[in-house]
């Protein structure tokens, strides 16, 4: 059992983590609660992956195939994990289709859950139809064709509003979610070059394009694209009786209120703590920090821990990450199971 | 009730009635003032690229409103209502009244280009304004500037003869902006070319001025510069 790594999600991250472990010679269980591997990039559509330019099904694809490929990895898809008992070198886990699974090591590769936007009905979406969320926007640039929904006409303009489900105490999310404004210029380059009559603005409150998305993505998308950055929370999206939506705010600097018409509007969602960590957190034995996600263990020199011994994780479960920094961190929560699996067989001579 | 944010209502928006009854309610005296909204409810998407065609608007797109150049503005120290960064901001939603608003001190900006020096995208604010100036000078605006109606009458004279007289500019500038012909510094000229007697010089002044000569063969000339001009003008300002 010693020889054995149960990872616990198949996104960018649980799958950086089994190529890790599989590729320093140990075996991988990998348990998946849906029918599809590969994670949020996959289940919910996105186009092409920031900053690669890659499209999702592609970049991902080869990431499933490459864990898939490995005999030493064995993998239950639409199955969870029921129970976890034992300690360090000794885990034994039960699963939902009725298996047990010995193993030495866990890596929690649980990810988040995307924001609802209907938990902000201010903002029209489930009202109107031609309001979306980013993902759906996503879904709309790889399907080729950028289309109001209500009837399928080109939109003369898009507004895209940031900070949907982030930084928002009102609704009880005080953290940003980190990846959504380089997703959103992202967008709306693409939303562009797919649509060149199409005018795409920008509602921010701050631009968090951080690192190297600055040039990239912002400076890009303004100075390239011609994509407009208005500085204004948006109050309220509402219908304007000629069949578009009136998007109204306040423009902080004209200091005016605004409302302006647009053919679209997308809410770029933030990242919520997964859904199921109540049940993780239960199951697993591990904390959960303020705000829903897994607490993380001492960062220097417990890396990839969390609040159970043996237990690990990586990427989103411990907040908003982006995808490359969730196959750094799964690579490193595997490399740090490994690492601990061989301490213990060293030990016991 | 007493309005409490005065300072934000623009003196043009307050509507006065001595008299007004709205649904039969008597709103005068001291419940007559109006106030028109001051909600934004449009964008024009092309006043960009209108400011854009014009040299030294070239780079408005690429703003983010730091507030650099406003921060460094020389006419801003001089004056808070000169902003260049709002006005960019205003250039790049199409948020023309608000420019116009402000027709009467756009023109100031003295180009120092410090704005220019420390802009971190490289707006080349100067550029912005003076752009903005042309623009207003174009659409009627701001008045015309004396160095535009110069200009005008100069380039008049070569489309109809090929050539200027010296004399004919002077006096159409004069006349335009509604100055004197009797200048000064034009009566010192005039006596101290007395002196010389310039015969040979005063046969020819006179002789042009009376005639309105043409260049040889010029013909049509005139006609198709002032076409391509025009073609040039709509080519680069839609």
């Amino acid at each position: 059992m010693q020889d054995t790594v149960l990872i616990v999600g198949s996104g960018p991250s649980g799958l950086s983590a089994a190529a890790q472990v599989a590729g320093a010679g140990y075996k991988v269980v990998m348990v998946e609660k849906e029918e599809t591997l590969g994670g949020a990039p996959i289940l919910s559509g996105y186009a092409k992956l920031v900053p690669s330019g890659e499209w999702a099904k592609d970049a991902i694809g080869r990431m499933v195939k490459r864990v898939e490929d490995d005999k030493a990895v064995t993998i239950h898809k639409g199955t969870r994990v029921t129970q976890l008992e034992g300690e360090p070198g000794n885990f034994t886990a039960k699963l939902s289709n009725n298996k047990q699974i010995k193993a030495g090591a866990v890596v929690l590769a649980t990810g988040f859950t995307h924001f609802d936007s209907v938990n902000k009905p201010e903002w029209g979406f489930g009202t109107y139809p031609d309001v979306l969320t980013s993902t759906q926007m996503e879904q709309m640039v790889a399907s080729g064709k950028i289309a109001c929904p209500s009837d399928g006409r080109v939109p003369e303009r898009v507004a895209i509003l940031l900070c949907v489900g982030s930084r928002d105490r009102q609704i009880g999310r005080e953290w940003c979610s980190k990846i959504c404004c380089t997703v959103s210029a992202n967008l709306a380059i693409e939303i562009k070059e797919m649509s060149p009559e199409t005018d795409v603005f920008i509602y921010y409150m701050d631009i968090r394009t951080f690192g190297l998305y600055e040039d990239r993505f912002y400076w890009k998308s303004q100075e390239e694209f011609k994509t407009k950055f208005v500085k204004a929370r948006i109050a309220e999206v509402t219908a304007s009786g000629d069949g578009r939506l009136l998007v109204k705010g306040e423009d902080t600097l004209v200091k005016r209120p605004i409302v302006i018409p647009f053919d679209m509007v997308v809410h770029a969602i933030g990242m919520d703590p997964n859904q199921d960590n109540p049940e993780i957190s239960k199951v697993f034995g591990v904390e959960l920090e303020k705000h829903g996600f897994l607490q993380k263990g001492e960062q220097y020199t417990n890396t990839c821990g969390t609040s159970r011994p043996g237990v690990y994780s990586c990427g989103a479960a411990y907040g908003p990450e982006t995808i490359d920094d969730s196959i750094a961190q799964g690579a490193a929560a595997g490399g740090r199971a490994v690492m601990d699996l061989a301490a213990l067989v060293r030990k016991a001579g | 009730m007493a309005i409490h944010e005065k300072s934000l209502i623009e003196p043009e928006r307050l509507l006065h009635h001595d008299e007004l009854v709205v649904d039969g309610v008597d709103v005068s005296g001291h419940w007559n003032t109006m106030i028109t909204p001051r909600t934004l409810t449009d964008y024009d998407d092309d006043f960009e690229a209108k400011i854009q065609a014009i040299p030294g608007g070239e780079n408005v797109h690429r703003c983010w409103q730091c507030g650099s150049c406003t921060n460094s503005c020389t006419m801003y120290a001089q004056n808070v209502q000169f902003n260049p960064r709002y006005w960019i901001y205003a250039v790049r939603l199409g948020l023309k009244e608000e420019i116009i608003k402000d027709k009467d001190i756009v023109w100031q900006c003295v180009s120092c280009n410090k704005c220019t020096n420390i802009c971190p995208k490289d707006v080349k604010p100067e550029g912005v304004m003076k752009a903005l100036a042309h623009w207003m000078e174009e659409e009627g605006i701001t008045d015309k500037t004396p160095s535009t109606i110069f200009d005008e009458e100069f380039t008049e004279q070569i489309y109809h003869r090929g050539r200027i007289e010296d004399s004919h500019v002077l006096m159409g500038f004069y006349q335009k902006t509604g100055q004197s012909m009797f200048q000064n510094w034009l009566r010192v000229f005039g006596l101290r070319l007395a002196r010389h007697l310039p015969v040979h010089l005063g046969l020819k002044f006179g002789r042009n001025l009376l005639m309105k000569p043409r260049t040889k063969s010029w013909g049509r000339t005139g006609e198709v510069l002032q076409q391509y001009v025009r073609e040039q003008k709509e080519a680069a300002h839609g």
